[in-house]
């Protein structure tokens, strides 16, 4: 594939591009995951207390989505600069599955949940924990990934 | 390095490098408070810029997640540390490694200097009709600061 090659090799004929690459995506999650956590603590009545989730998800939304692009981009080109070591790790398959969960939760159950006026405690706080636990996972996942290289 | 290999060679620290799980573990935690808090320290430097939570005081902003970024940051050095020890011989030539303390130094001095003047004084600057200089310039150099420790931290691994 052309495309492959060529993000291949920019990023692997310079070094300082993959690190450049490797800090946007860093940086992005601390973004992405950072918000979603306001959201998350705020479920749990921790944090911002003052503000509604449904407040605070609003205001945190543009970022989180701005963010996990970069987050995404990044990380693809991650990939196709080294398609060959990420096919045969075994940790890899796993992270984006759980990445895939946590995407798909976030936008569904999770804001669901957020944005009710009045949720059950019991339910919101169940909802915030599962959206912790997936994108931590998805933390430990991303260095596992590269401990197993 | 005498100093720096007698630091790795405490026991516990030498089992710690050579479990296969614990480096990876305690690196994990590390970003992850990355992950939890960097929000947090992101939300407070923008409401101090005025560009985010207009809806919420500055007051409710600063006070309400300080008790966390500490957890979180305490967390995310102590981890920091550890890793840091566990390779101190080869953390110890490494110039990102002092690059990034450095820089952890200078926010501690930032807390010095603006936690008088801005972090302790935000009803001050509720009451203020624009807000003012010194909290903006407090939150752009956290911004900057807070960035360069993961660049930095990332740049570690690219050391030989």
């Amino acid at each position: 594939m052309p495309l492959q090659n060529a993000v291949a090799d920019a990023l692997n004929n310079s070094e300082w591009v993959f690190a450049l690459a490797e800090c946007v995506h860093i940086g992005g999650f601390a973004v992405a995951i950072g918000s979603i956590a306001l959201v998350d603590f705020r479920m749990l009545n921790l944090g911002l207390r003052r503000a509604t989730a449904a407040r605070i998800l609003r205001d945190t939304e543009l970022w989180t989505v701005v963010a996990l692009l970069f987050v995404m981009f990044s990380g693809v080109a991650l990939f196709l600069s080294q398609v060959d070591i990420y096919r045969v790790n075994l940790i890899f398959p796993i992270k984006m599955y759980v990445l895939a969960a946590a995407l798909i939760y976030n936008f569904t159950v999770h804001r669901r949940v957020a944005t009710m006026e009045n949720p059950p405690p019991f339910v919101s706080k169940l909802v915030a924990m599962v959206s912790l636990l997936l994108w931590v996972s998805v933390v430990f996942g991303g260095i596992f990934t590269g401990f197993l290289v | 390095m005498p100093t720096a290999h007698s630091i790795q060679s405490i026991d516990f620290l030498t089992a710690f490098s050579e479990s296969v799980l614990a480096y990876p573990i305690v690196l994990s935690i590390h970003l992850t408070c990355i992950a939890l808090f960097g929000g947090m320290i992101l939300a407070t430097d923008l409401r101090l810029l005025g560009v985010a939570f207009k809806g919420l005081t500055i007051t409710e902003v600063v006070t309400s997640l300080r008790a966390w970024k500490r957890i979180g940051g305490t967390i995310m050095i102590a981890m920091g540390l550890l890793l840091a020890a566990s390779e101190a011989e080869k953390y110890a030539p490494n110039p990102f490694f002092w690059t990034k303390m450095i820089i952890l130094g200078l926010i501690g001095v930032h807390a010095l200097i603006f936690r008088p003047i801005v972090y302790n004084k935000t009803e001050e600057l509720d009451r203020s009709p624009v807000i003012p200089t010194k909290a903006k310039v407090a939150a752009i150099l956290s911004l900057v600061l807070w960035t360069s420790m993961f660049v930095m931290g990332r740049l570690i691994a690219y050391w030989d």
